[in-house]
């Protein structure tokens, strides 16, 4: 559940890390209680086939303010927590009630919740629905912020400086800090047995109704999430080629990129050749990344042409603001490490997706999703990097093109369980 | 004209291969012949053969199973066309680094069983990990070349359906001539000490050529078989000899031998001699690549690229025979530029009876395993012929 407005204290927002001083010392000591709590509610629930409920409520109380805790840190919601973990925080989670749950599932607990534990660690901050939940107390969840590993890191360093500046939390931001909260939230429910429910990455159908605004560069899908094994199995191989292609075709879009500054400089729009040799190169390139990290699964063509299954829409060259395009690389910046954090994010779903792949047969539905969205936003960089346009990369975790929503309306969605 | 035309290529074809089959071997010369039971103890013989034995039914095998997988993929294969979406030529290049991965996956388990063999005999070090992963990187090369490759004859086919292999062979001879030329900066090396520097000097000087650079590289993780080689030719001949061959197990009059040998490559011009009969293969090689690939519409189309990896295995190992054949005598000729330089026969004898005793090599395979595995002479035959050079003196 999101019910933030996006307004920021700015003096809160200054002093965020020293005033959830007491929250990290008080999430220590939780932690501290909850492995005894947890490694009990695992015993009660390989004998009965349910949590009791007395473990399952504390181990929800525990979930809830961590993902409050992690809200806070990392700037997706504005108030002081509570330290009890009641609900009603603007970023919340809804947890289950106590439900009988398979024991051969509870047995293999933990090993079964390594790839999602995985996946927090790229989408969430590591120590995710429960601030100090990876049991490294106060250290790790410093860790998380000053390490820049982790989405969600990533949104708060990113959101301190736009958050004191404007007094606003950028929209998007908000919205993939907060998916990466659910989600770690959805991990740790499953790892301490509150829920059997394993956690769904895809943003759409775990979260609430994100914004997503039209955008000059935007995603096609046509993947039914099918995937050939032996493709699977030699993929990075069978990708070299491309890498190969890709790296002598960046020199040239350099050069191209280059040329089309000054070009847009002078006349306020992209040159239509170099727009168009441009725009194939971001198209290529996703279309690349896309089948190297199993988001996409046949073998893309060499040309950037659309009509890949993960295919990037791109607009004819249009006006560009002139002082945006005078300072757009150092305006990229802030793009490029969100790029960062889902990059590291694919590396992730490429890694758990071909074990899940070569298995199955198909990729894993939430993975493949959580995938194009970060190809999406890859492309999105380039094409504002290589003044393809002047949409500033939008950070939405939707694949869903509805129409906007207001910032302040209540966004309810399935949440954790 | 054709019927012209065909006699007079295969002449010029045989013309060229009898003046490649020239050598610096005397002729006339009547080695010894040698019992292998006067020459080795009977232990270090049964050990050696025994090691070999099992090395060639791996080959064998391996080679069986690797025509099986290529026909069923030649049969079946053109259906991964469907997992592309790159067009043409990107999905025949899809083709060939699928096909190369399934040879590499029917490999593996002989691969495996060459190392649980070399460990036995203490032939290397390499763990079953190593050896599975330590390929991916040659792997990903190989992977990368037949790309190139398909791209070049897919284009040429695409342009010219029928006759692209007329243009091809000559682009193939210049990669693998860049390839040669290349070859000696793509692995790290040590500069070779003073010494044996001083040694290849003089003997290069004995060989009337200039002293190429003497490099040393480290095997020493993975191997204890003595080696070396000679590679590149023009500005980047180099001989490199590998730090196996430097450990103390081989005595500097050996190292001397093999160091003359290497040179006897560069001296003999091998380098660009390989390259001449790569040429004289690659012509009817890529006819008749293209000729077998007609009935799937020619290399023009991604369908037909399954069938023409079969075909070029087929090829290559109908001309294992005789390419170990050519390599033979160029290995024979440098021994014999080695006992010209050193003058030495009995050096040479005490190294190559170490190459049985260290490296396991059987001095007196069948027949039929020298023509198909063996690139140098066997053992036996290398002490007789430093026997006829003893006796010619």
């Amino acid at each position: 559940m999101v019910t933030d407005d996006l307004r920021r204290s700015r003096l809160t927002v200054f002093f965020r890390l020293l005033l959830a001083l007491p929250h990290i010392v008080w999430i220590v000591l939780w932690t501290i209680v909850v492995i005894p709590a947890a490694i009990a509610t695992w015993f009660a629930t390989l004998v009965t086939g349910r949590p009791p409920a007395g473990l399952h409520g504390f181990l929800s109380a525990y979930i809830r303010y961590g993902a409050h805790l992690a809200a806070y840190l990392s700037l997706a919601a504005n108030p002081y927590p509570g330290f009890t973990g009641e609900p009603g925080y603007p970023v919340d989670v809804e947890l289950p009630e106590p439900a009988p749950q398979p024991r051969w599932q509870t047995a293999f607990r933990l090993v079964l919740a390594l790839p999602a534990l995985l996946v927090t660690a790229a989408v969430g901050s590591g120590g995710g629905g429960g601030g100090g939940g990876r049991g490294g107390g106060a250290d790790a969840d410093w860790g998380f912020l000053l390490s820049g590993g982790g989405i969600l890191a990533v949104c708060a360093f990113l959101g301190w400086f736009a958050a004191l500046a404007l007094g606003r939390m950028p929209n998007g931001l908000r919205d993939l800090g907060a998916y990466g909260i659910g989600y770690s939230a959805q991990a740790y429910a499953y790892l301490l047995l509150v829920t059997d429910r394993y956690p769904n990455a895809n943003p759409d159908a775990a979260g609430p109704r994100w914004s997503l605004p039209p955008h000059a560069i935007d995603v096609e899908v046509d993947d039914g999430g099918r995937r050939s094994r032996l493709t699977v199995f030699f993929r990075l191989l069978l990708a070299l080629p491309h890498f190969v292609w890709l790296t002598l075709w960046s020199v040239a879009a350099f050069l191209a990129a280059v040329a089309n500054w000054i070009y847009t400089l002078v006349r306020g729009r992209s040159a239509a050749p170099l727009h168009r040799f441009l725009a194939a190169y971001v198209r290529y390139s996703a279309h690349v990344t896309a089948f190297a990290t199993l988001v996409a699964n046949r073998f893309p063509g060499f040309t950037g042409q659309p009509g890949y299954a993960v295919d990037i829409a791109i607009g004819p060259a249009d006006r560009q603001s002139r002082w945006v395009t005078l300072f757009r690389t150092i305006l990229v910046v802030p793009a490029l490490l969100v790029s960062g954090g889902l990059s590291a994010a694919l590396a992730v779903i490429a890694f758990l997706g071909w074990f899940a792949a070569l298995a199955t047969g198909r990729m894993p539905d939430g993975l493949r999703r959580l995938g194009v969205i970060a190809v999406r936003y890859l492309a999105q960089t380039s094409a504002y990097w290589l003044i393809v346009t002047d949409d500033y990369p939008y950070a939405s975790p939707s694949l869903r093109a509805d129409e906007p929503i207001e910032p302040a309306a209540e966004l309810h969605g399935e949440a954790a369980a | 004209m054709r019927l012209l035309g065909l006699p007079l290529l295969a002449t010029g074809w045989a013309l060229a291969a009898w003046s490649l089959w020239q050598t610096r071997v005397p002729d006339g010369l009547r080695p010894p012949k040698l019992d292998t039971a006067r020459v080795f103890e009977a232990a270090s013989l049964e050990r050696a053969e025994t090691y070999e034995r099992f090395l060639r039914l791996d080959f064998v095998v391996s080679q069986l199973v690797l025509l099986v997988v290529l026909a069923l993929y030649a049969w079946r294969g053109a259906r991964f066309a469907r997992e592309s979406a790159a067009g043409r030529i990107g999905t025949g290049m899809l083709l060939g680094m699928i096909g190369l991965a399934l040879v590499w996956l029917s490999q593996v388990p002989f691969r495996l069983a060459e190392t649980w063999w070399d460990r036995r005999y203490d032939q290397t070090d390499a763990g079953y990990v190593t050896t599975l992963f330590e390929n991916w990187f040659a792997l990903g090369a190989e992977f990368l070349f037949i790309s190139l490759a398909l791209v070049i004859v897919m284009a040429l086919a695409g342009r010219f359906p029928r006759r692209w292999w007329i243009a091809a062979a000559p682009v193939f001879i210049g990669l693998a001539a860049l390839f040669a030329f290349v070859t000696p900066y793509l692995f790290p090396t040590e500069p070779a000490d003073a010494a044996v520097q001083a040694d290849a000097k003089r003997f290069a000087r004995a060989q009337e050529i200039e002293p190429p650079r003497i490099s040393v590289q480290d095997v020493s993780d993975f191997t204890d078989a003595p080696n070396a080689f000679a590679a590149g030719f023009g500005p980047t001949r180099r001989v490199v000899l590998w730090s196996s061959l430097l450990d103390g197990r081989f005595s500097d009059g050996e190292v001397e031998v093999v160091l003359a040998h290497e040179l006897g490559h560069h001296s003999g011009n091998h380098i660009l001699e390989g390259l001449a009969w790569y040429a004289l293969f690659a012509l009817p090689g890529t006819w008749l690549i293209a000729l077998a690939t007609r009935r799937r519409g020619g290399m023009g189309r991604p369908a037909a690229v399954p069938i023409s990896l079969f075909v070029l295995v087929v090829l290559q190992l109908g001309s294992l025979p005789l390419q170990n054949a050519i390599s033979r005598h160029m290995e024979e000729e440098a021994d014999w530029a080695a006992l010209e330089t050193t003058r030495d026969p009995a050096r040479a004898r005490g190294l190559f009876e170490k190459f049985t005793t260290l490296a396991l090599a059987d001095p007196d395979p069948p027949s039929w395993a020298t023509a198909l595995l063996d690139s140098h002479p066997p053992i036996l035959e290398r002490i007789e012929l430093a026997e006829a050079w003893r006796a010619r003196r």
